[in-house]
Parts: structure tokens; C-alpha cells; sequence
């Protein structure tokens, strides 16, 4: 059905103070990453190739990497882990918490710890589990969800966010100064920091050659997060792994620059064991869960590309269509372009219900021009579309194509039907019962049809 | 169980593929910036770039001395390998310098020095790992971190300095103070470690 | 056209003159032929010519599609340049046609690929023109939309170089020019309400700097910021560049309504 498009319909919906919040935050987001770019770069594109081409070969060599990986890591005194679904890996983490004894912990902002709703399923278990991440943390005391990549709260104002301090008696009185938000903040959660038994974090890169995970954070929470507690625990997805240690010279300078306009996120950790014998901080246990979840699904795809994102959000900032309709509106832990390709590949028993996704673009390709791995977004949106087509799933965004084809592969009915459309100009078509029609008129005037007459001018020209 | 399943999976994926794609072979000069490595002097160009993400070289005593009294950062820890060269003097301008880090006290130090392994000059980035940090919340749960490095331990670029990781299981680049602009996408430092992020050249 | 060809090319091209020109931008073919004539080019129009396909391409449905743009590569069969004024059908034939045929490769569909040439793109790089003696009677702003099917292709800027160059012809630029008009096909009927935001903002941008005109080198973009333009009561002149180009050679007391 036509018009009832569901990331249209919410689009439609959302106030003006939300739109506005993401409208202006995406705009500015795309700005500071241009300048800082090009003002960094000659080329920035052949880095951004360069990128691609180096996530690619380790996706197309991902066996061999990831086994490197999980021998370099236990050389080093972690212990490795493999998850093969959000289930594994939930009850994964929650047996190693176990072994540990630990009831309380803080966790760092990790998609992957998104993707299999981590938090909610650890409370229900009884362990506290709190979010460190500035964004992440209002995002929990709100029971809402994250809506961006790397800006969680894109969707919300301060006066939004003192009123739930508020509420949920961070601070006893209204204050909507976003310095003083962020302070009390921060003597909030430095209790809960040291009250911690265990860090999770994810992790934006992991080395084979001697498995550093690399992590990136500008508030400093994951470091926080990993200073007093005795156990750190590391969620990755296996598309993570990267050759070698110098091959981060690339990732680390696109990343910070593409998600915040920043040469290099604050704090940057590479970290592959627990602690130093010396360091009376830190963890002396590490554990790294590497999680499937889909990800080898989608690697079989035709759609393997999608696995080279770093997470950076730049396609989301970019997109006019998320700018519009706000991370939530794509139903999914990823949003925006990314998410309209990864969600409906990564939780594929729901594919039917998200096939929608891939339709929520004007194929105008700015997604791909400012990924930092050159992913084809919008190709693998086509082949998106292409699947759902061919599998039958039934998407409110789909018109019928038959007509038009018989009509396009027959140049006499093709003639025909461009002359009969000047009639439409002595029609009244702005009553005709076509919804389409209606909708696309409600908004814009057509031109008039002049079906035909280029092709007789032609003609008279050619005959001289 | 799930390891074997993963690894299937990934073979079974990767081996229906008729072209691999290489592993591209390329000069890490591409990716350091022109316009951050002007300049010849290593300190020079750190300092720049660090004052760019709004950190603080110094490298006088006095210095530091009147930030922190002018900024009532008046009580703090330092390392004790650092305390003839530094703490006191700090102590003698008047300053509270502890030798010892007690966690439990965390709120009561208010800048805390502590040795660098080095720093990146062309992103202004302070290094610090396990293995030369004399207690990882010292450099973290003060208002005041200071970075202490010599200026034969600054890299000139990333690269470089990736390429001296070394051994350290556990090393933090620190580029500028703790920040966030989660709300509102505006710009407030000191959300979880330092508001201040000083480099202190020796 | 009256002026006569500057130069003799003895080069033959195949124009497709799209589903959009053959249903309602007729000027724009004809400035096409016009333009291309004058610069020694002859021009043969295939009859059976209908849509590159693009439609049930981008709906998903690539069975259909097929269909349509084989029928396109046979009608423009052959060994000669196919010069289309328009960025997104180019960019149908040279990239969209690899996708739904990756699976089964087709030897015109590949010949296609490599002969198709956005009209502007091929003045500008293949016949190597740089600069356009054209002028406008009176100084002219002109708020040149680069649609997004140009994106990564040699037309933007042949395109803005080329209208740059013409007497009193002022391409000012505007904010956020890489974001999209909305207009993206079948998006527009089944994202009504984002695709109206988007050209809503993308005429803001545009009109914030009072230009006298829109120019593109896409009549779809054109034809829904036109017609959402025409709606909230601020039209405003809208022209194809290749109109441009023609207009401001012959009648340039007329070119600048």
C-alpha cells in the first residue's frame, strides 16, 4: 500500500523539537567532517579506497585472521570466547560475570552490546549494569533507545535531559546548563566506577598480528571503566579484526574525522591482557567474547561490503532521509543507511518486517561518498531490493513494475501511450481516484505533457 | 561449539568466492597530515597541535605552579620517581603533593602527575601505558592530569608511534582533555577523566 | 538554430532522448540536438527507443528491469556515443546495468555501458570544449543543482566550468549543495511527506541566494523542485544547462526571463 511507507509515517509524526535536534545535529556533523578532511587531505578519497580495500581483504581472509587474533589474545593471558548467536553470547557474558561473582559493573557505549540488547538482560539476571557513555547513560535512565551511531541523544534537548536528572534524582533540582548536566554526571557515575566488579566495552579494532583491541572513546569512560575493575570483558563482533597493527594508521585517522571531525577520538586504547604485575590498577582478568550474530550470513551475501563499516555514523549525518526521520525511525539498533542494509541482513528472521528499510532512500549516494570504507551503500540497498522482490516479502513502499515494463519493451505502445498523455492535460486528473497520483499532486504541480512532440519534430527535421 | 560453527561458516562464505581481494600494499606517508607536521622541532610541533585539542605544554615548574594555585588545583598525587624533580617543587610553592594514591580518596586529589611513555607531535597526543603509569586512576580521576615526557620519547607521527607499541599490554593516547557533545552537540570537558590535560616536558 | 557549427567533428552520435523529454520536456531533446549539431556532431534519434529501465530498476524489481534495458541496449546497438541529457539515465546504463546483470553478463549491455555519455559530460570532456561563447543580455544567478546521479562523474563540474564562462552568467554557490532534492523516482510517490521536506529544503538553500534561475542537468530533480516551487507560491525559472547553452548562443535577449 501506498502512503503508508512506516519510516514516511513516522517522519510525519515526530515533533518539530525532535526533528529539529536532528536535522541541526546530522548538518553540523557532516560539516565538521568535510573541513577537517579536507583541510587534513589532498585526496581524501584515495584514503578512504585504501581503507576499503584493506577491511575487504581481511573479510575475504576472515578465517584465517580471526583464528591469528584469538592466538595472539591468549598468548597475551585473555581468554577467548565465541558467540554464534545474540543468545550465546548474552549467556556467554553472563557465565564468565558468574564465575567472577560480580553483581555490579559499568559498560562502555558498544553497538554490538546494542544489537543483543546486553543491559536489560543482565538487570533481569540481577546484575547492575549501568552505562557509562554520557548519551548511553541518559538513553538508559530514559528507557529509550540510542538513535545514532556515535551521538546517542541526537534526538533529545538539555531541557529533556534535566528534567529526567530530575526525575530519576541524579540532581535534586532543574538544570538545564549543559556543563552543569555533564558534572553531575560525572560525580554520579565515578561511584559507580569504583564500585565496579567489571567493565564491558566493545571494541573499534582488533589487530591479528598481536591482538590489540583498539578502543575509542572521547569521554574517557571505557578507561575509567577498566581502571578499578577487576574483569574486563570485551563484546566483538568477528568483522573487527584488521592485519596488522599499522593498518590502524589508516582506520584511526578516518574514524575520528568522519564520526566527529576530530584527527583522533580522545582517548584511543589498544589494550590485548590484563594488567601489568606492576599496575595496581586494571583488570587482571580479560576476557573477548567474538560474536557471530549474522555477520557470517551476511558475509555469504551478496552484501558482504556492509561489513566493512567502522561505526562511524557519517552516512547517518549525511543522509537527508534520516535527517528527516531520525534514527528510531528505521526499528533497529542501526539507523540510517548503515542500518537500512545491516538490520534487515543481521536479524534475518525479521527480514520480512524490515524490508522496508532499503526503500527509505532517494539513491542519492551521499552515504557512500563520505563512508570512510567506501562502502556501496546504495547498491547494496538495489540488491536489498532486488531480494525482498524475488523472496516474495510483500513491502508497503513496493509499485507495481509489470505495466511498466510491457509498456517500455513495446515502442509502438510506447508512442501511443505519449501522445494519449496530452489528454491528461484536459482531464481533470487532480480528482482522479489514484492515490499515488494524489499524494504527488497534494504536494506538487505537474507539467504539462507535450507526449510525442520532440519525436514529430525530430521527424520533420530528419525528412529536410 | 560455537567457535567450530563460526569458523565453518566463514570458510564455507570466503571460499565461494571467486576473487579474493589483496592486501593492498601502500606507504603509511599517506596518511599524516601536511598541514599538522610544519615545522622541525619535535616539542614545537607537539605543542601546537596539542594546544589544537586543548591540552597544555609546559615545561616550567613556575609554571605549572601558578596553573594550578590560579586554578585552586592545590591538592594532588605524584608519582614518587617524580617527586624530587617535580612534586618538590610544587610542594615548595605551597602546593599538597602526595606520594600515594589511596583509592578510596579518589575526590580528594585534584591533579595527579604521572610519567608519559611519550607523545605523537602531529596530533598532539599524550601516551601512556602500564607499564611506566605508576596508578592508571592517578592520570584519570583528577581534575589536573599532567603528562610527564622527555622530548626523546615524542613520535613524529602515528605511524612511528604505532610502530613503538612495544610490549605494554594496556597504552592510552590521550589527545586533549576528557570531552563530550553528546548533549546538544555542544563541547564541554572534564565528562569522566581530566578537564585539563597538561604535557610537562623534562 | 541559426549559428552556424563551429567546427566539423564528423562524428555521429545516438541520442536518448529519455522518458521524461518524450513525455514532457520536449525542449530539452531538442536544445540537445540543436547543441550537438552546432558543435559538428550529427545526431540520429532510434525510433524504438522507450526508458532506460530505471523505474522497476530502483522498485527492486529487476525482472522486470531486465527486460527494459535489454530492449534499450538493442535499440542503441551499435559502435557509436550515446548522448543522453540526463545524469541518472547515464548513470542507469553505465552502473545500474552492471548490478541486475551481474549475474548474467550481456555483451550490449556492456557496450552500452561504455558508450553512454551525459550530454554535458561529453561537450566537456569528449569534444574537449572548456569555455561556451555564449552571453546573457543582463547579469544572470543561476543555482546550479548538480543531481545526485552526477555524484563521483565528470558532470558537475564541466557543467559549472561551462556556465561559469559564459558572458554574465554567475553560478553562486549555496549551503548544503551535496544533499539531495528528494526527488529519487518511485521515493517521491512512496516517501511523500520526506521527499516534500527534502525539496523544501533543498529550494531554501537554493532561493537563499536570490538566484534568477535553477539549472540542472536532470528534469526529474527539476521537474519536483518545480513543481513543489509552483505549490508554495515561490516558482521560479528553471532550465536544463543544455538549454543554457543553447539559449545563450542565439537569443540571449530572450534567455533571461
Amino acid at each position: 500500500m501506498i502512503g503508508t511507507q512506516p519510516i514516511d509515517l513516522y517522519a510525519r509524526k515526530i515533533s518539530d523539537e525532535k526533528q529539529g535536534s536532528v536535522l541541526d545535529g546530522s548538518s553540523k556533523g557532516t560539516e565538521k567532517r568535510y573541513e577537517v578532511l579536507h583541510k587534513d587531505y589532498a585526496d581524501p578519497d584515495s584514503l578512504r579506497k585504501l581503507a576499503g580495500a584493506i577491511k575487504d581483504h581481511t573479510l575475504h581472509h576472515l578465517g584465517d585472521y580471526l583464528a591469528k587474533a584469538e592466538a595472539a589474545l591468549t598468548k597475551r593471558g585473555a581468554k577467548v570466547h565465541f558467540a554464534a548467536t545474540a543468545e550465546d553470547a548474552r549467556q556467554e557474558i553472563l557465565s564468565i560475570l558468574r564465575g567472577h561473582g560480580v553483581t555490579q559493573l559499568t559498560k562502555s557505549k558498544s553497538m554490538a552490546a546494542e544489537e543483543i540488547h546486553l543491559n536489560p538482560f543482565l538487570i533481569e539476571n540481577g546484575i547492575e549494569c549501568l552505562e557509562s557513555d554520557l548519551g548511553e547513560f541518559i538513553v538508559q535512565l530514559d528507557n529509550d533507545e540510542p538513535s545514532h551511531i556515535v551521538k546517542p541523544i541526537i534526538h533529545k534537548n538539555r531541557r529533556e535531559i534535566a528534567r529526567t536528572f530530575q526525575r530519576e534524582g541524579i540532581a535534586a533540582d532543574y538544570n538545564d546548563d549543559p556543563e552543569t548536566i555533564t558534572r553531575r554526571a560525572r560525580v554520579h557515575l565515578r561511584e559507580k566506577y569504583m564500585l565496579a566488579q567489571a567493565g564491558i566495552t566493545g571494541a573499534n579494532f582488533v589487530c591479528a598480528d598481536t591482538g590489540r583491541l583498539t578502543l575509542v572513546t572521547n569521554e574517557g569512560n571505557s578507561r575509567f571503566g577498566m581502571a578499578p575493575a577487576p574483569v574486563h570483558i570485551a563484546l566483538v563482533g568477528i568483522e573487527k579484526v584488521i592485519p596488522r597493527e599499522q593498518d590502524l594508521s589508516v582506520f584511526l585517522n578516518l574514524l575520528g574525522r568522519s564520526a566527529t571531525g576530530q584527527q583522533l577520538t580522545v582517548y584511543t586504547e589498544f589494550i590485548n591482557g590484563p594488567k601489568s604485575a606492576n599496575q595496581p590498577d586494571g583488570p587482571e582478568h580479560m576476557h573477548v567474547v567474538f560474536m557471530d550474530n549474522g555477520r557470517t550470513d551476511v558475509l555469504a551475501s551478496n552484501c558482504r561490503e556492509i561489513l566493512r563499516c567502522i561505526r562511524c555514523g557519517a552516512c547517518q549525518n549525511v543522509c537527508p532521509v534520516y535527517r528527516q526521520a531520525s534514527g528510531h525511525a528505521y526499528r533497529s539498533t542501526y539507523g540510517g543507511p548503515v542500518g537500512a542494509v545491516l538490520s534487515p541482513l543481521l536479524f534475518g528472521d525479521r527480514f520480512p518486517e524490515l524490508a522496508d528499510l532499503p526503500k527509505a532512500s532517494s539513491l542519492c549516494g551521499a552515504c557512500n561518498e563520505v563512508c570512510p570504507v567506501d562502502i556501496p551503500i546504495p547498491d547494496l540497498l538495489l540488491r536489498l531490493r532486488d531480494k525482498a522482490k524475488r523472496e516474495g516479502v510483500h513491502s508497503p513502499a513496493a509499485v507495481p513494475m509489470t505495466p511498466f515494463s510491457a509498456l517500455a519493451t513495446s515502442p509502438s505502445l510506447w508512442r501511443t501511450a505519449m501522445t494519449m498523455s496530452k489528454a491528461m492535460n484536459h482531464l481533470p486528473i487532480h480528482v482522479a481516484p489514484i492515490k499515488p497520483l494524489q499524494d504527488w499532486l497534494g504536494q506538487r504541480t505537474l507539467p504539462e505533457s507535450r507526449g510525442g512532440d520532440f519525436r514529430k519534430w525530430m521527424k520533420t527535421r530528419q525528412s529536410k | 561449539m560455537s567457535r567450530s560453527a563460526i569458523f565453518a561458516k566463514i570458510e564455507a562464505a570466503t571460499s565461494a568466492l571467486k576473487n579474493k581481494a589483496p592486501l593492498p600494499e601502500y606507504d603509511l606517508t599517506v596518511v599524516h597530515s601536511p598541514r599538522k607536521l610544519e615545522g622541525s622541532d619535535l616539542w614545537e610541533i607537539f605543542s601546537r597541535n596539542f594546544k589544537a585539542v586543548n591540552g597544555k605544554a609546559m615545561s616550567s615548574i613556575d609554571e605549572l605552579a601558578d596553573f594550578l594555585q590560579s586554578s585552586a588545583q592545590t591538592h594532588g598525587y605524584c608519582d614518587p620517581t617524580l617527586f624530587d624533580a617535580i612534586g618538590s617543587k610544587l610542594a615548595a610553592a605551597g602546593l599538597t603533593v602526595e606520594t600515594t594514591y589511596e583509592r578510596e580518596r579518589y575526590d580528594d586529589y585534584q591533579f595527579g602527575i604521572t610519567r608519559a611513555t611519550g607523545a605523537i607531535a602531529e596530533s598532539g597526543t599524550v601516551i601512556i601505558d602500564d607499564d611506566r603509569t605508576s596508578h592508571r586512576l592517578a592520570a584519570l580521576s583528577p581534575w589536573v592530569h599532567v603528562a610527564v615526557l622527555e622530548k626523546s620519547e615524542i613520535h613524529r607521527t602515528i605511524p612511528e608511534a604505532i610502530a613503538a607499541f612495544g610490549d605494554s599490554p594496556n597504552i592510552i593516547w590521550c589527545t586533549g582533555p576528557s570531552k563530550t557533545a553528546d548533549v546538544e552537540g555542544i563541547l564541554i570537558e572534564g565528562v569522566h577523566g581530566p578537564g585539563e590535560q597538561i604535557a610537562f616536558l623534562v | 538554430m541559426s549559428t552556424p557549427s563551429v567546427r566539423p567533428l564528423n562524428q555521429r552520435v545516438l541520442l536518448m532522448g529519455t522518458c521524461l523529454c518524450d513525455a514532457f520536456f520536449d525542449d530539452v531533446a531538442k536544445a540537445t540536438v540543436e547543441v550537438l549539431e552546432h558543435l559538428g556532431v550529427s545526431v540520429d534519434f532510434p525510433e524504438n527507443q522507450t526508458c532506460c529501465s530505471q523505474p522497476a530498476f530502483n522498485s527492486g524489481d529487476w525482472e522486470s528491469s531486465r527486460k527494459v534495458a535489454r530492449h534499450c541496449a538493442e535499440v542503441f546497438a551499435g559502435e557509436v556515443p550515446v548522448i543522453v541529457p540526463s545524469g541518472s539515465c547515464a548513470a542507469m546504463n553505465r552502473h545500474g546495468n552492471k548490478l541486475q546483470f551481474e549475474e548474467e553478463p550481456n555483451a550490449s549491455i556492456d557496450s552500452l555501458a561504455k558508450r553512454t555519455r551525459e550530454v554535458i559530460d561529453f561537450i566537456f570532456n569528449d569534444l574537449n570544449i572548456r569555455t561556451w561563447p555564449g552571453k546573457f543580455a543582463q547579469p544572470t544567478r543561476i543555482a546550479f543543482h548538480r543531481s545526485c546521479h552526477s555524484r563521483g562523474t565528470k558532470t558537475g563540474e564541466a557543467v559549472r566550468t561551462l556556465l561559469s564562462s559564459i558572458e554574465n552568467a554567475e553560478v553562486v554557490p549555496f549551503g548544503q549543495s551535496e544533499q539531495c532534492c528528494g526527488f529519487g523516482g518511485t521515493f517521491s510517490v512512496t516517501f511523500p511527506h520526506i521527499s516534500g521536506q527534502m525539496g523544501t529544503l533543498k529550494l531554501d538553500h537554493m532561493l537563499e541566494i536570490r538566484p534568477d534561475m535553477l539549472v540542472g542537468t536532470d528534469m526529474s530533480c527539476l521537474m519536483h523542485l518545480n513543481g513543489l516551487a509552483q505549490n508554495q507560491g515561490r516558482a521560479i525559472p528553471q532550465f536544463h544547462a543544455i538549454q543554457i547553452l543553447r539559449d545563450t548562443l542565439v537569443k540571449p535577449n530572450q534567455s533571461n526571463p
